[in-house]
């Protein structure tokens, strides 16, 4: 069981270097393959209303985070509670645990979903659906939200990508083109990999090189002129664009001061928010977070305390250095789980899974702050107030958020059609 | 005595007549074991209409019924003894059928039929609840600041004497009121969708109730017969069209005024109802009237081209129906609009061909109603305009309930600009977007732009904002954070006329280029986060009363700066 927690928050070298591959190169998928350039900008389709938000931070709770003892406390229902408190919060009649005494500063920006559900109880089908609101298939693979905002939002930046996933990897571009895919960061302090040139090559030696491969490519350019062809080599010029570019500083977080670091806290979640932050700075429209360690059947609120400790330092953070920067007001942050945990406490004094009434936390650009959609009755399995909210319907309220076309149809490649949110409704509720 | 001779005369003349035509009284079991007496008296699709001992009809479903029963029912269908079709509306083509009104010609036919024990199924029609006098809710709601002898009054006013003319508004309208407003009523926003009535009919106004929905009309003044909604309140309260579906049947009075009401011409109250909100008679707006139709019946074919599949769908024969421009232009083969004249127009000819003549447009769904052939022809007579001349039209009621913006419905500066402009051509956009930022409408169809340039550093040049400078006024968002850009790039983004959102965020800008942001009119959000701007700016920015928030935190102005700005903009946020 451990060894599987800890997957799910970190790359392996294999996995890391065939997504990069695919972010950075396109060697997915070579038909599609493109430039970063937006050139095909007349093409870009805005939503039915004006955008609210420009950029998502994504936080993953992944693993499955107790709703009860973080976002969704039910202080009505002592049974279910167990010893976590509820705690007042900066926004009128708005509780949450006493996990989470810095967040709870930030309510007024912020919207809770408390009646979300899922049809999928276990983490991987859960997770999938999450990320691309529609359920895992044999036989296709569906592109995740990130990759449907990059699709349909446009590239401002024409150097970096405009979808960066920091931690796990839950899925890809999927029938995308797959330059719309997460472009993979595993350690957020050590930057964008594998981006510099190599310490052994100077600039002469390393433009020798290249030219020596555009001599020998020559022939065989001149011989198939096909825009597949010259998509290829695009990506060269592409990758080498990002490699001497300034905007690689973007993935650097040792350029921030000392009280940077401090402020969001120096775990690894924290510093990836930071990162997150820069690269929103940067104008890159979609970043997600992961962040293990929440699969809590046993001794559940030692360990949910501990890392709220964690996400509660770096998401109090990310807010307020949002806020300052005038970006919170363009930037919608979002922190949910593939599904929650059981109101019953187990013997082993755990949580189990639970697809009913888990909580998602949304604040900052287009959120109506201060609100919390839906109840749980006393059980902690139907909605007492509101009703219960799927994957694809959050999905669809990010996307409305972000001004996309909900539906604006994409073909795969045996031409069926999908959407950015499947059969998702926006909760215009928690919309401002 | 001569009554008597009549009875017995008509007795037995639906004896004979049922003698043929019925068949006899069985007992019918269901699946789940009831039993019911009855005979079947005609068939529907899957619904046969049986009627019992107490004369009633009850419609059941042939697969409610035992494998004997639908056994009989197969072999008296295929015998064709019993005709097809609703009984209720049967009777309508054949009054001689119908029981006369006395209780004794009822059961003569039951004398010859075979009577077994009967266990009949419990009566389908509920009775109706009927409150107690000096019930709480026997009494009449008063609203709140309405007086209470006024209401009372009204009450009494409902009800028309018997030789007192039927009035619309006092008579009719409460009962609609009270029974059909919850789903026939104008649309309403609803969690930021538009709940449209049901069926497309409204009831809320008497010009409404006349116009019906789009598949028929629903009152026919003076014609009891071929009204539909007298019908669908007539009808048994187990038929699947009778109305109102919740809550029961309308009173006998209260029918009885509907009667009345129509019998006596169907007529608006004397006052006149409020004029209905697609009033044409002061002029035919294109954008109101004529534009909606098109976008419903004709760009499904005539829209401009798009790619599907990978292929290029262009529009049918040629011709773009989707802008006003397209309409007038026509195709290739020449104009389909003679402004002026609507006879030598060939639109209006297509839509007025015969329905069966192959070149009739709309090719598919029914013909264009009468009402909106003659729309198009005002239209046309008076010249084609995109706007008539005298005055807009007052909207159609649907489009104002589409326009308010996720539950907010105070309109935003934004949306206030945006109606005011046109739309940037495409051509126009793509000539922006050679400054290299992304341009892109606010929204769809909407008229204000969003730039964004690219955070890359060098990349963005002082004169690449020019490109920009054909759409100035369509310019509301602008992003210039992290870019190289200079004090003199805010001497062209001042002509951003109406500009609302202004992001300067680290960048090298002072006060000598905030200084142009002075006469900026709508701004309402500016950042200056880590930009040179200083205390000598607070005066412009102490200007600038529209603005909602300003962000600059990591700016050169100082604490006292902020001071005086939170004073001169007591409402502003002011993040620092």
């Amino acid at each position: 069981m451990k060894s599987d927690i800890t997957k799910l928050d970190e790359l392996n070298r294999r996995e890391f270097i065939t997504s990069a591959a695919k972010a950075c190169l396109g060697v997915g998928l070579l038909p599609m393959a493109g430039s970063y350039i937006h050139n095909n900008v007349n093409a870009l389709e805005p939503g039915s209303r004006p955008a609210t938000a420009r950029y998502v931070i994504y936080l993953n709770m992944s693993g499955a985070m107790s709703h009860l003892d973080t976002f969704g406390t039910n202080p009505d229902a002592p049974d279910i509670q167990g010893p976590t408190k509820s705690i007042a919060t900066s926004a009128d009649g708005v509780f949450l645990s006493e996990n989470l005494p810095e967040t709870a500063r930030h309510m007024h920006n912020s919207a809770i979903i408390k009646t979300m559900v899922t049809s999928q109880g276990a983490h991987e089908q859960a997770s999938y659906l999450m990320h691309t609101s529609y359920l895992k298939r044999g036989t296709i693979a569906h592109p995740t939200f990130g990759s449907w905002v990059s699709k349909l939002s446009g590239n401002i930046n024409t150097t970096i990508p405009s979808n960066v996933q920091i931690g796990a990897n839950p899925a890809g571009a999927g029938f995308l083109e797959s330059k719309y895919g997460p472009l993979p960061i595993g350690n957020p302090s050590a930057g964008l990999a594998n981006s510099k040139i190599a310490d052994y090559l100077d600039e002469t030696r390393f433009g020798g090189r290249l030219a020596m491969a555009q001599k020998m490519n020559a022939s065989y350019l001149n011989q198939y002129d096909q825009k597949q062809v010259r998509a290829y080599s695009d990506l060269y010029k592409d990758a080498i664009k990002l490699m001497r570019s300034e905007d690689l500083k973007a993935f650097d977080i040792t350029q921030e001061p000392e009280q940077m670091h401090e402020l969001y806290g120096k775990s690894n979640f924290g510093q990836g928010c930071l990162l997150a932050r820069r690269l929103v700075e940067n104008q890159v429209r979609y970043v997600e977070i992961s962040r293990g360690g929440w699969d809590t059947h046993d001794n559940n609120f030692e360990a949910v305390a501990n890392n709220c400790a964690d996400i509660d330092k770096a998401l109090s953070g990310l807010l307020l250095d949002l806020e300052m920067r005038g970006l919170l007001k363009e930037t919608m942050v979002v922190l949910t789980s593939e599904f929650g945990r059981t109101p019953k406490i187990n013997p082993r004094d755990g949580r189990d899974h639970w697809p009913y009434g888990f909580t998602a936390f949304l604040a900052g650009g287009g959120i109506k702050g201060g609100t919390v959609y839906g109840k749980m009755d006393k059980v902690g399995r139907n909605p007492a107030e509101g009703k219960f909210i799927d994957p694809a319907s959050l999905n669809a309220t990010i996307a409305h958020a972000m001004g996309l076309p909900l539906n604006d149809v994409q073909y795969s490649p045996s031409g069926r059609p999908f959407t950015v949110a499947h059969d998702g409704k926006p909760l215009f509720d928690v919309l401002a | 005595m001569a009554g008597r001779k009549v009875l017995i005369l008509s007795l037995l003349f639906s004896f004979l007549l049922s003698s043929w035509a019925e068949e006899p009284f069985r007992v019918f079991t269901t699946s789940t074991g009831q039993a019911f007496s009855g005979k079947l008296i005609s068939y529907e699709g899957q619904t046969f209409y049986l009627k019992g001992k107490d004369n009633k009809l009850y419609p059941v479903q042939f697969k409610q019924l035992s494998a004997n029963d639908q056994k009989y029912l197969i072999k008296v269908a295929q015998s064709g003894t019993v005709p097809k079709g609703d009984p209720r509306l049967l009777k309508k083509d054949t009054p001689e059928n119908e029981p006369s009104p006395t209780p004794s010609g009822d059961p003569t036919p039951d004398k010859n039929a075979p009577v077994k024990e009967e266990i009949v199924v419990k009566p389908l029609t509920k009775p109706k609840p009927k409150l107690r006098a000096g019930s709480f809710f026997a009494y009449k709601p008063v609203n709140l600041g309405q007086d209470p002898s006024l209401a009372v009054e009204n009450t009494v006013s409902a009800i028309p004497g018997p030789d007192e003319p039927v009035d619309f508004t006092n008579h009719v309208l409460p009962i609609l009121d009270e029974r059909c407003f919850s789903c026939h009523n104008a649309p309403y926003e609803k969690n930021g969708r538009t709940i449209h009535p049901k069926a497309g009919l409204r009831l809320d106004t008497h010009e409404w109730v006349m116009k019906g929905n789009l598949d028929n009309t629903v009152v026919e003044a003076g014609n009891l017969e071929d009204s539909y909604l007298y019908e669908v309140i007539t009808l048994d309260e187990e038929d699947d069209m009778f109305m109102p579906p919740k809550g029961g049947a309308l009173t006998t009075e209260q029918i009885d005024i509907i009667k009345r009401w129509i019998v006596e011409g169907a007529k608006a109250s004397a006052g006149g109802g409020e004029a209905i909100s697609s009033d044409m008679s002061k002029g035919v707006s294109f954008h109101q009237h004529i534009f909606p139709l098109i976008e419903e019946r004709c760009l499904d074919c005539h829209s401009e081209p798009y790619v599907k599949n990978g292929r290029t769908i262009h529009p049918k024969a040629g011709l773009r129906l989707d802008t006003y421009e397209a309409i007038i232009e026509g195709n290739l083969d020449g104009t389909i609009i003679e402004k002026g004249n609507a006879e030598e127009s060939t639109l209006y000819a297509v839509i007025t061909l015969d329905s069966d003549d192959p070149e009739i447009m709309p090719p598919k769904g029914d013909p264009l109603t009468e009402d909106e052939i003659n729309m198009f022809k005002q239209w046309i007579t008076e010249g084609a305009k995109e706007n008539p001349t005298d005055t807009f039209a007052k909207p159609k009621e649907e489009n104002v309930a589409m326009a308010p913006i996720d539950g907010n419905n105070e309109e935003s500066i934004v949306e206030k600009l945006a109606k005011r402009l046109k739309a940037p051509s495409k051509p126009q956009m793509a000539a922006a977007q050679k400054s290299g930022a992304l341009v892109t409408l606010l929204s769809m169809r909407h008229s204000m732009v969003r730039a964004e340039f690219s955070s890359g550093p060098n990349l963005i040049k002082d004169d690449a904002i020019g490109a920009l400078s054909t759409i100035k006024n369509n310019i509301s968002h602008l992003d210039l954070s992290r870019t190289s850009i200079t004090d003199s790039v805010l001497g062209e983004v001042k002509k951003f006329n109406n500009l609302t959102w202004l992001n300067l965020k680290n960048t090298s800008v002072t006060d000598r280029g905030v200084e142009n942001l002075s006469k900026m009119p709508y701004l309402t959000y500016l950042n200056l986060v880590s930009s040179k701007v200083s205390d000598n700016s607070v005066a412009t920015l102490s200007s600038l009363k529209s603005l909602e928030e300003i962000y600059l935190w990591n700016s050169e102005v100082t604490k006292n700066g902020i001071e005086r700005l939170r004073k001169a903009l007591p409402d502003t946020k002011i993040s620092f």
